[in-house]
């Protein structure tokens, strides 16, 4: 039986390379794990100015009963060849505060509105006349988190919509700054720039009393091709009075009701006929 | 020999001191490429469905928002579209992604599908296949059936193996299969080619057959094509067709 001492001392040397390696397994692992979780429990590093840029912009939004908007969409999508194109569409959009929005998306070939009017989102296609209906909850943020959830719909300009748009967009922010003062179309504004780590998102807020956004370009880094999606906004009004019938939906002569798929029923389709 | 321990061990601590030095400047070097996989592996040549040769991407449904930016971050069961498989073809071009308002005017070649079309001559480029004992021409998710001298059009027929998907099919996952879906036929891969497949039911397509016929099945509005019946719905705020038999 050798001593304890006398066998640390043999065992040590031998040991030594192999804990190198360990160790060195280990160092190389934890960042790898770390940068998939990491940007959720940083801390953000948000320039003060332009964290307060924004408060008063989604403040200004928060606090406005209605509006309406015109937003001009470009969005970069990637053709099968590798050349990457612009699509491009209108969206005219409404708010009236808590429970009320209607938006309509247009283009060439696409023509689709959506309604909300604190008890269901109806979906409109007069392309191909057809709407549908599902329930909604009695609140905006509620109900946008809902239709994308459940029913993968998401809102055109959502991130205007909601009850809070400072706080909406501030809770996955890792990165913050104020790139300077620039005009779009003409109107000054002020440039800010944040990323959410695998998204980049910059905006355009006006400067003066109207601190609304005029410009609003989404990077998705993670994507191939890395597209952008691009608004331009124009035509803010917060003095036109939106009345009931703007959010409430009628069908209009010649359309069909049709279902709204839930993405739960679709996913458990594609189970069951998996077996 | 306890000299030569003694220098090993003073080698393993310098190593690991050095390795603890570096290892924050490794970390932040590591977090300022976010993660992501090397741009190298995006030059290779796409042979197969894009979501297979570069799994690393995510392929959003939906854009345009910061709240919901991760919620269908990840390609869910159903539909994409495909990455031209072979590279024998013309023009082939399809998107990458299928978002809910991207408008552009993108016509197939069958697009065009008339059931019973005749033609006094066949079209360049059609390919000779035999389902059944029956010999077809086949162009691009066309099918054509010697008649009277001429050739006619007819349905894509169940069986047929061709050796290339037609332009801008759509994979669709349902049942544990991978379908290819493109004017109004759905093909699994078999070896190097793809041959139609009963039309699944119960699946939904992003765009009706051409020359869907609409129809009132139990009091809605329905669409048929070549005996099986579409149902139009909203998936993800948009219209599309589910296959199903009255």
């Amino acid at each position: 039986m050798q001593e304890p001492s006398r066998m640390i001392r043999l065992i040590t040397p031998r040991l030594g390379p192999a804990l190198a390696v360990f160790v060195l397994a280990a160092l190389w692992a934890f960042p790898t794990q770390g940068a998939d979780v990491k940007p959720a429990d940083l801390k953000p590093v948000v320039d003060p100015s332009a964290d307060k840029l924004l408060k008063r912009m989604g403040d200004y939004l928060a606090q406005s009963a209605f509006f309406s908007v015109n937003a001009e969409i470009w969005q970069d999508v990637q053709l099968g060849s590798g050349q990457q194109v612009q699509a491009g569409r209108t969206v005219g959009l409404q708010v009236r505060r808590p429970d009320r929005f209607h938006a309509e998306v247009h283009s060439t070939r696409r023509n689709r509105e959506l309604f909300y009017d604190g008890k269901s989102i109806t979906l409109l296609d007069r392309i191909h006349s057809f709407y549908g209906s599902i329930p909604a909850p009695a609140s905006l943020d509620q109900a946008l988190d809902a239709a994308s959830d459940r029913f993968g719909i998401e809102m055109p300009l959502e991130d205007l919509i909601v009850s809070d748009p400072y706080e909406s967009a501030v809770r996955k922010i890792v990165s913050g700054r104020d790139i300077g003062p620039v005009t779009v179309l003409g109107t000054p504004c002020e440039h800010l720039a944040f990323s959410l780590g695998r998204v980049d998102w910059q905006i355009w807020i006006e400067d003066g009393m109207k601190p609304v956004p005029r410009k609003i370009i989404i990077t998705y880094k993670d994507e191939e091709g890395t597209p952008e999606y691009t608004a331009i906004f124009s035509n803010w009004d917060f003095q036109t009075k939106l009345p009931d019938f703007l959010f409430v939906f009628e069908p209009p002569s010649g359309v069909s009701k049709i279902d709204v798929e839930e993405i739960k029923a679709r996913n458990q389709t594609h189970q069951q006929e998996g077996k | 020999m306890r000299f030569a321990n003694s220098i090993l061990r003073r080698k393993i601590w310098a190593s690991l001191a050095a390795l603890l030095v570096a290892w924050p400047l490794l970390y932040a070097q590591h977090q300022q490429q976010g993660g992501r996989p090397e741009p190298a592996q995006r030059s290779e040549p796409a042979r197969a469905p894009v979501q297979h040769s570069q799994p690393a991407f995510v392929n959003r449904s939906n854009h345009g928002n910061v709240r919901h930016v991760d919620t269908h971050a990840v390609s869910r069961p159903g539909q994409r579209p495909v990455e031209e498989p072979h590279n024998f073809n013309r023009h082939h071009d399809v998107y990458v992604h299928h978002d809910v308002d991207v408008d552009f005017h993108h016509p197939r070649h069958w697009n065009n599908f008339r059931f019973g079309t005749r033609f006094a001559i066949l079209p360049v480029g059609c390919v000779s296949v035999v389902v059944g004992g029956s010999p077809y021409y086949y162009d691009d998710g066309l099918y054509y059936r010697p008649d009277n001298g001429g050739y006619q059009e007819v349905y894509p027929p169940v069986g047929a193996d061709v050796p290339e998907l037609p332009d801008g099919a759509v994979a669709i996952d349902a049942g544990g299969q991978t379908y290819y879906y493109a004017g109004g036929a759905f093909y699994v891969q078999q070896g190097d080619g793809y041959v139609i497949a009963p039309t699944p039911i119960g699946v939904t397509v992003p765009e009706l057959p051409p020359g869907a016929i609409q129809v009132v099945v139990n009091g809605g509005i329905a669409y048929q094509f070549n005996g099986i019946y579409y149902q139009p719905v909203f998936v993800d705020g948009v219209t599309q067709y589910m296959t199903f038999m009255p």
